[in-house]
């Protein structure tokens, strides 16, 4: 993984030591709130309902055991013990106090962490598939063009004060696992037909109250030119995106009023400018981030099949386990193992701090030093062996982290909503444990097959209802609690924004509604191996409607 | 008050004013007038020396034709988180190569002026009391490490091609 050198720690805590100062001059009142705000919000902290929240950058959420340790840390001494990995793959806090921020960012500075433009209108910390340098179907890693991104995306000075969040994503692989169509920008990358790495480049995706599915406006551009490319774009942004009205301001909203074609030939204008500038990328250092990221020896460790097949044979659970959250590494000999923080009844996402210590130990014995959180708010070991998953599910389960659900429908995504968000207008946690707790059976679970659940609390979509395959959206309707439920949405290379089915349900009745979906489409399937999504494609709303508001009633 | 501040310190005697419909230059100042006014101005006259101000909706690449004719363009932050001024200024700048004084206008705060300087602005209408207590005690909060290049030239950080020191 990336490793800071000498000009990295001296930004960084530069960085800190600014914060500082702004911090100070809050607390004296010299800062009034509304020019502090920006300020804050690019160094993570918000203001919630409760308390102020601290949003730490893990960059295409990749962690080793050491951060991972600092994260845990954290947790305990500046919070209550808890942390929460959050889709964007970072790890959000929910009760530091202000006056402790800056100590909390110069801890992080000490293993080469940071909170910067976790929020603000600035572009945020860029993600990418949780199985990069890993997955078989991968044709490169994107990590390197992440962090090159990051690195050029830190305090630009023209792109801070944007007419909203701006953030991108990145995918090595046909299969999108990194959302990359419902982000600001989505960069897919792939080989031309004479085996030059470049990105097919996707622009104004995005969720929230407007969802849209990015529109590709390149459909290769070489490595060398991604941050001209990318400045090209964020200069046209940053001119005529709407600033009259923060609900229409995200890039999405521009690219429609004026048109992909006519937004792609802007860009291309400016491109042209930029093309062959300083910000053209050498070969010589996009080697050099890459060595960064260059994958540990995997040894041949063959032994761990025929162990794994007798391992399985006499812990069913076990087998379960391994089924659900083991998935197969370019190395045969090999697995990557996904952690689920989907406990049955319990938060998605959160992770106490002797959790996160536990991970720690286990990758650092066992999966190479390397963690990952997964926009799906679980954590991933990219490089288990065969041979040593049973001692990794052993500690796995002395810890509670065990949850063979991934990919579930209990494998939910859920927004921390109104139990601490100042946005939300409903609850998405008691939602999602309620689920959790409806379906928790593993032989329901496992007789459903994939589908994915998301929660939002309110329109923002951060729990990404509009690509769940059943989304949930908490609205408030004269002062209570309302669902409103989407169905077949998707967030992979075949993104779809979820249809409405219908009024939406009260709190208590919510689950028992998502239950008759289930049930609708266990009996519709045309077999086992058809899943929710591939279903409902296929049969339309109609069956879902019918048995959820009945057939003569019309749904409003 | 308003004061004009410059890397090298405060300017004592600044000859500018934004002319508005009640503020005119007097006989000893210069005027810096909006953009079409300008247009106009070159269409109509052989002046040199002028002052214009690009307001953030403007097409700054409208001066293009006309550098020669032109002193000074402000360029305005009418809030100081409407950003496009960094982008105006930045085209200015490395795009149509004015060499002239770059001056921010507006809301310019303490914290905003180093992203300023990097895009290539040269000199800031300060009124906000923070911001003039910190420039008169030389109190800067920039970072002097950067991860790409800008407007301003800035000096390679001998390392990887983006990044840069001041």
């Amino acid at each position: 993984m990336y490793r800071y050198d000498e000009f990295d720690h001296a930004f960084v805590s530069s960085r800190v030591e600014q914060f500082r100062d702004q911090v100070e001059r809050r607390l004296s009142g010299e800062l009034a709130e509304d020019a502090f705000k920006p300020l804050r919000l690019m160094n993570g902290v918000y203001l919630q309902l409760h308390a102020y929240m601290l949003r730490v950058a893990i960059p295409y959420g990749t962690l080793s055991s050491r951060q991972m340790r600092m994260l845990a840390h954290i947790a305990r001494k500046y919070d209550r013990g808890y942390g929460h990995f959050t889709t964007r793959q970072n790890i959000q806090y929910n009760w530091p106090r202000l006056s402790d921020t800056p100590d909390i960012l110069q801890e992080l500075a000490s293993v080469e962490m940071h909170a910067l433009q976790t929020s603000g209108n600035c572009i945020r910390n860029v993600t990418a598939d949780h199985f990069a340098g890993a997955a078989a179907d991968e044709v490169a890693d994107p990590r390197p063009y992440a962090e090159i991104l990051r690195q050029w995306s830190s305090v630009h000075p023209e792109f801070s004060f944007l007419p909203r969040k701006f953030k991108i994503a990145v995918t090595g692989a046909e299969r999108d696992r990194a959302a990359i169509q419902v982000h600001d920008i989505g960069l897919h990358l792939k080989k031309d037909e004479n085996g030059r790495i470049g990105f097919a480049v996707y622009v104004g995706g995005g969720q929230g109250r407007t969802p849209m599915i990015a529109k590709k406006i390149r459909d290769f551009l070489p490595e060398e030119d991604l941050l001209s490319y990318t400045t090209a774009i964020m200069r046209v942004y940053n001119l005529h995106g709407r600033r009259d009205n923060k609900y229409k301001a995200r890039i999405k909203i521009l690219v429609h009023e004026t048109g992909a074609e006519e937004l792609s030939r802007q860009v291309e204008v400016e491109f042209a400018a930029l093309k062959d500038t300083e910000l053209k990328l050498p070969e010589t250092d996009i080697q050099a981030i890459s060595t960064y990221f260059a994958p540990p020896a995997l040894e041949n460790r063959a032994e761990g099949w025929e162990s794994l097949a007798r391992w399985k044979k006499t812990d069913p659970e076990f087998a379960r386990w391994v089924q659900q959250n083991v998935q197969p590494h370019k190395h045969p000999d090999y697995g990557m193992v996904t952690i689920s923080l989907k406990p049955i009844g319990g938060i998605p996402g959160d992770a106490s701090d002797a959790q996160m210590d536990a991970v720690a130990d286990i990758a650092e014995e066992y999966a190479f030093d390397e963690i990952r959180v997964s926009h799906e708010q679980n954590l991933i070991l990219p490089h288990v062996a065969l041979a040593d998953l049973e001692p990794v599910y052993r500690a796995l389960v002395a810890s509670g982290l065990a949850t063979a659900n991934a990919g579930l429908i209990t494998d939910i995504i859920a927004c921390p909503g109104l139990d601490y968000c100042a946005l939300a207008n409903a609850r998405s946690i008691p939602v999602a444990q309620e689920i959790s707790t409806r379906f928790g059976s593993p032989e329901r679970q496992a007789e459903i097959g994939e589908l994915k659940i998301k929660i939002s609390g309110c329109i923002n979509a951060c729990g990404h209802h509009h690509v769940g395959h059943i989304g949930l959206l908490g609205v408030e309707k004269k002062g209570a609690e309302l669902y409103q439920i989407t169905l077949g949405g998707s967030g992979d290379e075949n993104t779809s924004i979820g249809e409405i089915i219908g009024r939406g349900f009260e709190p208590e009745k919510v689950t028992d509604a998502v239950e008759t979906i289930v049930d609708t489409y266990l009996g519709l399937r045309r077999d086992g191996q058809e899943t929710f999504l591939e279903a409902y494609r296929r049969v339309g709303p109609q069956p879902f409607k019918d048995a959820l508001y009945g057939s003569a009633q019309e749904a409003a | 008050m308003t004061k004009i501040w410059k890397e090298t310190g405060f300017v004592g005697d600044d000859p500018w004013v934004i002319e508005t419909e009640e503020t005119k230059a007097g006989s000893n100042e210069k005027a810096i007038v909006g953009l079409d006014a300008f247009l106009k101005k070159v269409a109509d006259s052989d002046e040199t020396g002028l002052g214009v101000v690009i307001a953030p909706a403007d097409d700054v690449t409208k001066l293009a034709p006309h550098l020669d004719r032109l002193a000074l363009v402000a360029v305005a932050f009418p809030a100081f988180n409407d950003g496009r001024a960094f982008s105006h200024a930045s085209l200015l700048r490395a795009r149509l190569g004015f060499t002239g004084e770059v001056r921010a206008v507006g809301d310019v705060l303490i914290d905003q002026i180093p992203l300023m300087l990097r895009c290539g602005v040269e000199s800031f209408a300060v009124s906000n009391a923070t911001a003039l207590k910190r420039l008169s005690e030389g109190r800067l909060p920039g970072i002097a490490v950067h991860y790409q290049p800008t407007a301003k030239p800035s000096t390679d950080a001998k390392s990887y091609s983006w990044r840069r020191v001041s």
